[in-house]
């Protein structure tokens, strides 16, 4: 099989790599090669993260090469802005819809462009494009701390990944602690149910 | 993983089992595989989570592990071990590996017993690091076998293979990892575990060990004759090999070994890869067989061109008439600096062979330019209610804004970006204190040093000493967050605490700058703007240099042990009545938790630890406790 291309861009602290571990484990279980990619120490603090996941029979390279993402998995809707030279034109966004105001917005340094503004830029690139309010899933999961397994759940919704949702949710529930592993499963429901309208 | 499934992983995985691991997991259970008995360590990016990981393991798998003071230290412990007959390791980020040197271009010489393997994890494109020095040179430097590993499975083989070949040649060897690698996560399969040995015991022999002149001379020979000895298992070794078939020759190693394969798969092109695993001493005979057989031959590896060099002194040596392409015969080829990429390499080849590339990569470069305009910038910032917010603003608000500030490496050089902007020179771990002395010696404003709690017992303390001695005048701020927390929280001399999660002697930041003869120094909290401030202006006045140690444990830390108490964590709101909008408290303090949207200032209830420092900083009172 050809290797399935993914990124994942998010802020530092949005649980970007536990979302890529869960997908990781499921690649195994299903007996795929993986290797994924992550930012570690200075630069996850409060700042833009880019997770590289490749899921296939055999990959080498632990990045993904400039437009060959199979699907953009954002956290933030301007991170995935960021992470746009990865797309092509058959590059499924799927991303929350939830902004993380950057402190140089705040500080009145920079703007944040508005939603119509970042989708017409996801245009440019592609036309496949899924925004998920992952935070009010979330809430309605039973936690906000929840959105990245809602924003998984999406991204399954898409097929995109050579994963079974049902690996997906034995990942998470080896993965989460059993506290949260109800808010955790509805949240997956919730956001496959959402990008699968 | 938590703490348990990477236990259950990691210490009780048996052989044959295939689990997704961390490449700095992946060490550390091949540390365990290989017997290692001692592991120490200095944290830092990428290289941590090796001993941490370590560190986690140690109890039920019998691994003596410490965070040392610093590298130097690191390596010296691992060394006395070793010398004293048990496998040990010794991990540090690649610029940790500078500090080390001192005892590594002698321990060469010594010689090791016990198999002792220097792990140097580095990091091309500086994604936490002020350098990205690329340590293979230090092992030509030393004369140290060195191993590159292209990915987590092989990280932990090789770590094998260096115990190994160490104990077998009494050679200091070296694994070298990148953050690809280290930071890369994949499926590795486990290895047996080794037994630990039991009951050894120190033999002296001073020839050997006791480096005065006469004996470092003839241990100079000896140590040459070995890496001529190492050269031959090079050319067997199965970790130096050559994949496919064709006329094109690609020689490279570690992680640029993955983007060469996929570059070759994606050109659908007919090659011949030799990987070396082993990068020092190089196999001659192999690569000129190699040379021979193959025209062009590309070189592929990430920043200096160290097998490229190699290569071409080889040619000379064996008059052997090939086009080699690579760093020093063409600069535009691959760059120097920063990591490499399929990208990268496939470009390389296209243009070497005349191919056109599969993908239009300057119509992607152009229309992400436009992406990426579109984007605020979001660099890494100090966390929500971060101490080290208001240490700096009471530099500011102390010095009328006019100090000149020697900072140092941790969180807090964060802080030489707006809005704190205190910071102007930045070098390596401990240099504050000597670089603050220098600048104090030629300019007129007040001169500021600032150091993290981890990073004074580092390296900073001759530094300070010498400014005693010296009569250097500038105030230095230990900003004491009573942890490691740039690279994810471990102890340190300060915090009473040991890598085995035992409880030792707390040593004072306070005793220390006294024991160095420091007059005057005072303690403070920031949160106490009011204090701070007056501390720091009462240090300013200081003839000699003033120590203030500005103590608040880090904010995230703070905040998982209150919610782990059960302490219900009160964050601060904005009173809109008296709130004007001056934004004040953005500017002044730059904290990620309040937020300004359309001009109205609000704090984010989820983000605020309730640290109160923006209440103290609002001129109109209109942040209170929620």
């Amino acid at each position: 099989m050809s290797t399935t291309n993914l990124i994942v861009a998010g802020v530092g602290g949005q649980g970007v790599i536990l979302a890529t571990e869960i997908l990781g484990k499921a690649a195994i279980k299903e007996n795929f090669d993986v290797v994924i990619s992550e930012i570690h120490g200075m630069a996850q603090r409060g700042g833009a993260v880019v997770s590289h996941v490749r899921i296939g029979s055999r990959v080498y390279s632990p990045t993904v090469v400039d437009g060959s993402a199979d699907a953009i998995l954002g956290f933030e809707p301007v991170e995935v802005l960021r992470s746009l030279r990865y797309a092509s034109d058959r590059t499924r966004i799927v991303t929350n819809k939830k902004r993380v105001i950057p402190p140089s917005v705040s500080m009145g340094i920079a703007e944040y462009p508005s939603l119509e503004q970042i989708v017409e830029m996801y245009r440019r690139f592609t036309q496949h494009i899924a925004m998920i309010d992952a935070f009010s899933l979330a809430e309605e999961a039973g936690s906000t701390r929840t959105q990245n397994i809602v924003l998984v759940g999406a991204l399954a919704a898409t097929r995109v990944l050579p994963l079974k949702n049902d690996t997906l949710k034995a990942c998470i529930q080896e993965r989460v602690p059993k506290r949260y592993l109800e808010a955790n499963l509805r949240a997956f429901d919730l956001g496959h149910a959402e990008a699968s309208r | 993983m938590s703490d348990l499934s990477k236990l259950d992983i990691l210490v009780r995985g048996r052989a044959g089992e295939s689990h997704l691991l961390l490449g700095n997991e992946a060490v550390a259970r091949g540390a365990l595989e290989g017997g290692v008995q001692v592991a120490t360590t200095y944290p830092g990016t990428p290289s941590s989570e090796i001993a941490d990981t370590i560190a986690l393991m140690a109890r039920e798998a019998s691994i003596y592990m410490e965070y040392s003071t610093n590298e130097m230290v690191a390596l010296e412990v691992a060394a006395g071990a070793s010398i004293s007959g048990a496998r040990a390791i010794c991990s540090m980020k690649m610029v940790g590996l500078n500090v080390a040197s001192d005892a590594l271009m002698t321990l060469a010489y010594t010689g090791v017993r016990g198999g002792l393997v220097i792990i140097s994890a580095d990091d091309p494109d500086c994604f936490s690091s002020q350098n990205e020095q690329d340590n293979r040179y230090y092992a030509l430097l030393a004369n140290a076998p060195c191993f590159e590993p292209s990915n987590p499975q092989e990280a932990k083989d090789m770590l094998l293979s260096a115990l190994s070949l160490s104990e077998e040649f009494e050679l200091p060897v070296m694994l070298r990892l990148v953050t690809r690698v280290s930071h890369a996560r994949k499926p590795v399969v486990l290895g047996p575990v080794e037994a630990r040995r039991r009951d050894m015991k120190f033999s002296r022999d001073v020839k050997r060990f006791v480096m005065v002149p006469s004996n470092a001379r003839s241990r100079h020979l000896v140590l040459l004759e070995k890496m001529d000895r190492v050269k031959r298992v090079a050319e067997e070794s199965s970790l130096n090999t050559v994949l496919g078939e064709g006329a094109l020759g690609v020689v490279t190693s570690g992680v640029s070994f993955n983007y060469c394969m996929e570059s070759l798969n994606l050109l659908d092109l007919r090659a011949s890869v030799l990987k070396l695993g082993l990068v020092n001493p190089l196999p001659t005979g192999l690569i000129v067989s190699f040379l021979k057989d193959h025209d062009p031959v590309i070189v592929v590896e990430e920043l200096e061109p160290f097998l490229e060099l190699h290569i071409r002194s080889m040619v000379q040596g064996a008059a052997v008439h090939r086009r080699i392409l690579g760093k020093l015969s063409d600069p535009s080829y691959l760059p120097r600096n920063g990591e490499l990429s399929t990208k990268l390499v496939l470009s390389a080849i296209r243009k070497v062979l005349g191919r056109p590339t599969p993908i239009d990569f300057q119509d992607i470069e152009n229309r992400s330019r436009m992406a990426e305009a579109l984007s605020p910038p979001r660099p890494p910032v100090l966390c929500p209610g971060c101490p080290h917010m208001a240490s700096f603003h009471a530099i500011k608000v102390a010095t009328g804004g006019r100090a000149v500030c020697a900072t140092d490496i941790g969180c807090y050089a964060l802080g030489a970006q707006p809005p704190l902007s205190i910071g102007d020179v930045l070098l390596c771990m401990g240099a504050s204190a000597g670089v603050a002395s220098g600048i104090s010696k030629v300019v007129k404003e007040p001169v500021v040093g600032v150091v993290g709690d981890s990073t004074f017992f580092h390296a900073s303390i001759p530094g300070l000493i010498n400014a005693v001695y010296n009569k250097h005048k500038f105030v230095y701020i230990v900003l004491d967050n009573c942890t490691t927390a740039m690279t994810n929280f471990q102890p340190h001399p300060g915090t009473g605490v040991t890598g085995l999660g035992e409880s030792s002697k707390q040593i004072l930041i306070e005793d220390v700058a006294k024991g160095c003869g420091v007059d005057f120094v005072k303690v403070t909290d920031p949160y106490d703007l009011k204090f701070t401030i007056s501390t720091i202006k009462e240090a300013v006045e200081q003839k000699g240099p003033a120590v203030v140690i500005s103590r608040h444990k880090c904010a995230i830390l703070e905040s998982q042990e209150r919610t782990a108490k059960g302490d219900e964590i009160v964050p601060f709101e904005v009173d809109e009545e008296k709130c004007t909008e001056c934004t004040a408290c953005v500017k002044l303090l730059g904290c990620p938790a309040l937020v300004v949207s359309q001009r109205n200032v609000s704090i984010d209830s989820i983000l605020c630890v309730g640290c109160g420092v923006c209440a103290q900083v609002c001129p109109y009172g209109a942040i209170r406790k929620g």
